[in-house]
């Protein structure tokens, strides 16, 4: 093509590591735990507490997001299944 | 009586083995119109039913009769009844094993749905430790006293039998009231959830054979009263009992898996 110079930059993508807690092939708890998690996390240790965003990643990688927005749904309604307070 | 060469009951023809299968027919087919809310349903329903139980009284009548007043009940027979009745007791296990698969499955790993918790989030269980144990109590005696009914007959102590087999239907029938009780003030319905359909599913079924299995029991009481029992030859008796026994072990495995178990955590307070 053209001689003029291309810039390249690596990219890294990454998707939640392997969880020994879910071995098999249907995540759905995977990503569950990490949703709650992170909701807890950030109720616990306030939204800016950095660790959570790990939470929140993984989450955001692993669920669907009709999951994620039935799960806030359910949040904001107070009928989320789990009691989200420490 | 003719000779007979073998020591079987060739019974006589009977008209209970159609009538009962026309019966089963008429139930099953208006149970579903009855479900799919087609006109008079549910009055064919309740003439199916009827039907069916009709058969049932009728048939067993026959039985009785051929067994104690008609003397074809041979040794032989005898063991053959008895056999039948306690291959009908497995099926009627591998029934209440499906019951508890369903749970199983739904409750040692619960969905995401349910909050990955059981019981559900929101489901407040009945304390085991309250009523379900005085149940538990109840039908533990009952078996004993049936027991010592059983004994009773066979040394020939007609007063005991008698009166052991009255106190096993009268703790059966406190059991019947204590869950009727426990229904009307449980806090959550067959449509709650899982953990709704898992208990009344169980508990309701169990509840059913305790009808069945007390209704066994009195027509037992009735045929010892009128002294159609020996005892050497009381295989009626003895089914029911052996039915008796197996209620009283489903309701073991429902104390434990169900109410125990299930009931997770007790509360804090």
């Amino acid at each position: 093509m053209s001689d003029n110079e291309t810039e390249t930059k690596a990219i890294t993508i990454r998707t939640a590591g392997f969880d020994a807690r879910f071995p098999n092939t249907n995540q759905t708890k995977h990503c569950w735990q990490n949703y709650v998690d992170y909701f807890k996390c950030i109720k616990a240790r306030g939204e800016d507490f950095a660790p959570c965003q790990q939470f929140f990643r993984a989450y955001h990688s692993l669920c669907p997001n009709d999951f994620i927005s039935k799960w806030d749904t359910q949040r904001e309604e107070g009928n989320f299944p789990v009691k989200l307070d420490p | 009586m003719k000779f007979q060469p073998h020591p079987y009951h060739l019974v006589e023809p009977s008209p209970w083995p159609l009538a009962g299968a026309i019966a089963l027919l008429i139930t099953t087919v208006s149970a579903v119109c009855y479900f799919h809310g087609y006109g008079h349903g549910g009055v064919f329903l309740t003439i199916g039913l009827l039907g069916v139980l009709s058969t049932m009284g009728l048939w067993w009548a026959d039985v009785i009769r051929e067994g104690t007043f008609l003397g074809h009940h041979t040794v032989r027979v005898q063991q053959g009844l008895i056999l039948g009745i306690i291959l009908f007791i497995v099926s009627e296990v591998f029934f209440f094993l499906s019951i508890f698969w369903a749970f199983f499955d739904s409750a040692l790993a619960p969905t995401v749905e349910l909050g990955c918790s059981w019981p559900p989030a929101g489901i407040q269980p009945i304390d085991p430790w309250e009523l379900p144990l005085v149940n538990t109590i109840l039908l533990l005696s009952s078996g004993a006293t049936v027991t010592w009914s059983h004994h009773s007959l066979i040394a020939g102590d007609r007063k005991n039998a008698l009166l052991a087999l009255i106190y096993t239907i009268v703790l059966a029938l406190i059991f019947t009231g204590v869950q009727l009780y426990e229904y009307y003030n449980a806090p959550f319905t067959i449509s709650d959830g899982a953990f709704g359909s898992c208990f009344f599913f169980g508990t309701g079924f169990h509840g059913g054979h305790v009808l069945i299995g007390s209704i066994f029991l009195g027509v037992g009481l009735y045929r010892l009263i009128n002294y159609h029992l020996t005892k050497h030859h009381h295989v009626g008796y003895e089914g029911a009992i052996l039915y008796w026994h197996f209620v009283d072990v489903v309701w073991l495995f429902l104390f434990i898996f169900v109410y125990v178990w299930g009931g997770g955590e007790p509360p804090l307070l």
